[in-house]
């Protein structure tokens, strides 16, 4: 019984870390900028023309179409975002980049780049005109916070837009990419340089609560196909936009699932073993109620209902004992401390905590699996007692 | 990214690329001597301007009016008049680099190589053909390829055909030359499957400081009906001295 | 008294009244060692698979650059002549060519793509063909046309995005403008820029890795082209290394360091070039420590309950040796003994058997394409084989530490047949 109980409770907290490594595994890749979902108009992206804002020329009310996808029961936050792209002017030096205008409050909700500033501030409403860049782009064309800038792109209307900017904070984040290529600002602001109305968006950026890879596909979907109501566009979930990060995910899945039959197999052989001994240890007592009249078939019925609810009352101890233990897992998670060994990852600080997170279908399989398992163990000692000679079975010391 | 339109001084390097392209080889010496005539036509000691240029585009119309100042085809200035938001810009192309001065900011600028190369700066027509363009030379083979009469006027055509080694994006140019005063007509640009990517059309011809030049061009891109950028020169005087000074920054600030 | 040795063999003995119920239990705990160790192979293996295809797209397990080059991406930062040389005689010299998988020197830069169509800024990368095919993954990802040839002069090979931007196919013109490395800039002036220099290149072969960012930005030409066009002749920038093994990283990092001493460089592991890649295998990494302890906890746990039963269903002998004079303590040597015993033949079943599908994981590879059909992404990035590896020291690892969880938890069973009571055991019923 133990057998069972504890190998139950061990498969449910590797499930439940298994589960929540997936999330934490996305939302490293994510959470920066990219965030688990977008929203376009259909031929935005990849190229990101800046004419092509979501609802056409004309816009949309953006306030509304945010409110109508965050007011979605999957969504956990959106934020709406405009893209450009242009050249970024300090008094000796210049350096192309990707302009990104956000609505601060909002965009806090959906990515976590604000806590990887490194001077200054983020965005905050206080300086109409002021961005934030990542350190390396800083470095290269000499400004410090307090630093003006000039923004310099073409906009939609033909003409060259520019007008100056204060750097107010610079962010490091270890990826290339944004370090050296990214300034972010106020979305009016961006609005303004691209001469594009405040109607205007390019993108909406959303947060899911769940963001495992077929979760965020189908939301995705579901979503496209909601919005598509009031004017076209297509909603693009991570696992199309960083199909590397999917893949990695993917790989990684399958891996633990692997893992996870490992363990399923242990757990087998641990209740095989244990059944096998119980049963053989009560010869004398099965070969006594064989002599006493019981029928064969009786007898082996007798050792499955047995084995059936020894399992099931199992099981139930398993996950008796082990729900706190997920429970924990889910809110504080399994600190890890030094078992990293020396990892230094340049400046950037990684959570030592590990989060579990609830895998009930894995759950469910298990309990099933195990259940299953007892029984059909069961099945062989007990079709070989059934044909045991009572007067051999009572000899057995 | 189509920046070549919207541009200022991209559409400016787009004369002088097109025309700075066209160079002579072997084949057809009289051929060659009127492409190369062509071809200089808008070159020379120094030239002063008054340009308009009109962008079309499905969304939007744009008007531009420049002043472009230039001694030889190292060093150019260009000076926006209009329309109000884009006022007072000026790009200065100098000694390989270039500067734009931004009245708004009230900054001068240097564009880095690194952006002018930078994707959105578009295709072939960027600022840095401003900087190449002198050293194209000896890139094309060049045929006579119709002789007689189109639309009612005499010309010849031309087909330039770049040569293996040749720096060049395109499969062959086709350039239609009036007989009787070796003007151009048309030039079409082909990429190497033979498909015309876009059209520079010449017209309005004018005589200008004992030149005779075409004073309106007009570009577009094949498979558009509505894009288009027509340059109108609405005054030039060749050969007039241009001090050095005004191709300092200093200078790009008024 | 009865001696100690004695005991043993009297332990041992026991083991063998019931052949097959020992054997029986000896497989069921040897198989606890065998899945533990496919368990540690394929968890090594596929750390080590998604390790080495990350770092195949990006600087390799061990690179070496100009000093400072990490941080800001110069293009004046080159690497002093005889580092490609020097480090190419050390990697393949009898001290690391066991450890080495292939070194590629290369030359980046950023540049302008151009086709009669449209343009796009690039990333330049020359490259030498042949060894550049050992460590990068773009020559393997290949979807038209080739790769570039070996002693190919001319050519470039661009991105699945980057073709259809340019609207370019195999055998089209394009034309890549660079500026030509300058004398770097001072506090006072401007950088004087270099030369703006073109070439014109023909498309060999397009590439796809579902790498949005690689796809559209990417380009390899050969070496000789791009050192022509930077005007660097005999010059890289960058030296990528690969590693049969990611685990040899820090070690080849260090020997490189002290070979290349007194010159301007840096030699970084991967965990350095690409921070970001190592901070999202940290997860990866942490997993792997917990699911072993999983794994030896439950192992751990089968050894105690098979023990403990084989102890508790003999009560009956127990209590005749009792009975029969035997000490408690000389009970405990004969269960632990027993128990020693049976660990031992165990253990090498379990190896036999864990060894034996080591091997085949570690040469035919565990293709995971079986597992799941359903929800494969379009573009698999990554090789989807993993080959399990074993070190020997895991292997001495794991069979020692079964080994002595095995002993010391015996000791709880050997505990309980000391105290056998009598009469109580003599009871039949």
């Amino acid at each position: 019984m133990a057998a069972i109980g504890f190998g139950y409770a061990m498969l449910l907290f590797v499930a439940c870390l298994m589960a929540g490594l997936r999330q934490q595994m996305v939302e490293s890749g994510t959470d920066l900028v990219l965030s688990d979902a977008e929203v376009h108009a259909p031929s935005y992206y990849p190229d990101r023309p800046i004419n092509q804002t979501l609802g056409g020329r004309d816009g949309t009310d953006v306030s509304a179409l945010v409110a109508a996808i965050a007011a979605d029961a999957r969504v956990e936050a959106a934020s709406p975002r405009v893209y450009g792209y242009g050249l970024v002017s300090a008094a000796h030096q210049s350096a192309g980049a990707q302009l990104l205008g956000v609505v601060p409050a909002q965009e806090q909700k959906i990515t976590v780049l604000q806590r990887r500033m490194v001077k200054g501030s983020y965005l905050t409403g206080r300086i109409p005109k002021g961005v934030v860049m990542g350190d390396k782009l800083a470095t290269t064309i000499g400004v410090e916070v307090g630093s003006e800038i000039v923004l310099l792109t073409p906009a939609t209307d033909g003409s060259t837009g520019n007008d100056l900017y204060t750097v107010v904070g610079m962010f490091h984040t270890g990826l290339d990419a944004m370090d050296r290529d990214l300034v972010l600002m106020s979305i009016a602001s961006l609005q303004d340089l691209l001469r594009l109305s405040p109607g205007r968006i390019h993108e909406v950026g959303i947060k899911l609560h769940d963001n495992d890879f077929t979760a965020a596909t189908k939301t995705a979907a579901a979503l496209e196909t909601q919005l598509s109501k009031s004017f076209p566009v297509r909603v693009r979930a991570w696992p199309e936009l960083v199909p590397e990060l999917a893949d990695y995910v993917q790989f990684n899945r399958r891996v633990t699932f692997i893992l996870f039959l490992i363990f399923f197999l242990l757990a087998v052989m641990g209740i095989v073993n244990t059944t096998l001994m119980a049963i053989v240890a009560r010869t004398r007592e099965l070969g006594m109620l064989l002599a006493v009249g019981m029928r064969p078939v009786q007898l082996v019925g007798l050792i499955v209902a047995e084995a059936a609810i020894l399992a099931g009352g199992s099981l139930v101890l398993g996950a008796a004992l082990g729900s706190p233990v997920l429970w924990y897992l889910q809110i504080h998670g399994l600190y890890l401390g030094g078992s990293r060994g020396a990892i230094s990852l340049g400046g950037v600080v990684v959570g030592p905590l590990w989060y579990g997170r609830q895998d009930f279908a894995a759950y469910t399989q298990a309990a099933l699996g195990l259940a299953v398992t007892a029984v059909v163990s069961a099945l062989y000692p007990a079709l070989r007692a059934a044909r045991f000679r009572p007067t051999e079975a009572l000899r057995k010391v | 990214m189509r920046w070549q339109k919207g541009s200022v001084a991209i559409c400016l390097a787009l004369i002088w690329v097109s025309l700075g392209q066209v160079s002579q080889a072997a084949d057809d010496q009289r051929a060659r001597e009127i492409v190369d005539g062509v071809a200089r036509l808008f070159v020379s000691q120094s030239s002063i301007a008054t340009v308009e240029m009109q962008v079309t585009k499905e969304e939007l119309q744009r008007k531009i009016t420049m002043q472009f100042w230039s001694v030889g085809e190292t060093n150019i200035l260009i000076r926006v008049r209009s329309p109000q938001e884009d006022a007072g810009t000026a790009i200065l192309k100098t000694g390989g680099k270039i500067w734009y001065y931004l009245p708004k900011a009230n900054r001068t600028v240097k564009i880095p190589a690194s952006m002018m190369m930078s994707p959105w700066m578009g295709s072939d027509f960027t600022l840095n053909d401003l900087v190449k363009q002198s050293r194209l030379t000896n890139d094309y083979v060049i045929a006579t390829s119709f002789d007689g009469e189109r639309d009612g006027v005499a010309l010849s055509e031309y087909t330039l055909t770049p040569k293996p080694s040749a720096v060049v994006v395109w499969g062959k140019i086709t350039l239609e030359v009036r007989h009787a005063d070796h003007m151009p007509v048309r030039q079409r640009y082909y990429d190497e499957d033979g498909k015309l990517v876009r059209e520079l059309t010449f017209s309005e011809y004018k005589t200008v400081s004992g030149r005779l030049i075409p004073t309106r061009l007009v570009m577009r891109p094949t498979g558009q009906t509505v894009e288009q950028t027509t340059i109108t020169y609405e005054k030039i005087i060749f050969g007039e001295s241009i001090s050095a000074e005004t191709f300092s920054r200093k200078n790009l600030k008024q | 008294m009865v001696g100690v040795l004695l005991l043993v063999k009297i332990g041992w003995r026991n083991l063998w009244r019931n052949p097959r119920g020992t054997l029986l239990t000896a497989l069921a705990l040897g198989l606890g060692l065998t899945l533990l160790l496919i368990s540690l192979g394929l968890l090594d293996g596929s750390h080590e698979q998604l390790v080495r295809n990350a770092v195949r797209f990006g600087t390799g397990h061990v690179v070496i650059q100009a000093q400072g080059y990490q941080d800001t991406g110069s293009l004046e930062l080159l690497l002093p002549a005889q580092v490609v040389s020097t480090t190419g005689e050390f990697m393949h010299g009898e001290a690391m060519k066991h450890v080495l998988r292939g070194m590629s020197p290369r030359l980046l830069a950023s540049g302008l793509l151009s086709s009669a169509a449209n343009a796009s800024g690039v990333s330049m990368m020359g490259v030498n063909p042949k060894e550049e095919r050992a460590v990068s993954l773009i020559p393997q990802r290949i979807v038209e046309g080739n790769y570039l040839n070996d002693d190919q002069q001319s050519g470039v090979v661009i991105g699945a995005e980057l073709a259809r931007k340019l609207a370019v196919k195999v055998g089209g013109k394009v034309v890549l403008m660079t500026q030509a490395v300058q004398a770097p800039a001072t506090e006072a002036t401007d950088a004087d820029e270099g030369e703006m220099q073109s070439t014109l290149l023909r498309v060999n072969g397009i590439f796809r890795t579902g790498i949005q960012a690689i796809d559209a930005h990417v380009i390899h030409l050969p070496l000789p082209e791009a050192q022509g066009l930077l005007g660097v002749p005999d010059r890289v920038n960058q030296v990528a290394v690969l590693l049969e093994r990611e685990g040899d990283s820090l070690m080849v990092a260090r020997s490189l360091r002290k070979q290349l001493t007194g010159l301007p460089v840096e030699v970084l592991t991967w965990r350095e070039s690409m921070p970001t890649l190592a901070q999202s295998f940290v997860l990866d990494e942490a997993f792997n420590y917990v699911m072993n302890g999983v794994v030896l906890a439950m192992v751990g746990l089968g050894i105690l309950n098979t023990i403990l039963m084989r102890v508790l269903e003999r009560r009956y002998e127990f209590g005749l040796c009792s009975a029969m004079g035997l000490r408690p303590v000389q009970l405990a040597v004969m269960v632990i003994g027993e128990s020693l015993a049976l660990t031992a033949i165990s253990l090498a079943l379990g190896l036999v058997l864990g060894l034996g599908a080591q091997h085949y994981f570690a040469t035919a590879g565990l293709d995971l394409r079986w597992f799941f059909k359903s929800s494969l992404p379009s573009a698999l990035v990554f090789d989807p084989v993993i080959y399990s590896r074993l070190s020997v020291a895991r292997i001495a690892s794991s069979v020692s530490t079964v080994f002595l969880t095995a002993t010391a938890i015996s000791f709880y069973p050997a505990l309980k047949a000391a105290r056998t009571e009598l009469p109580g055991a003599l009871r039949v019923f």
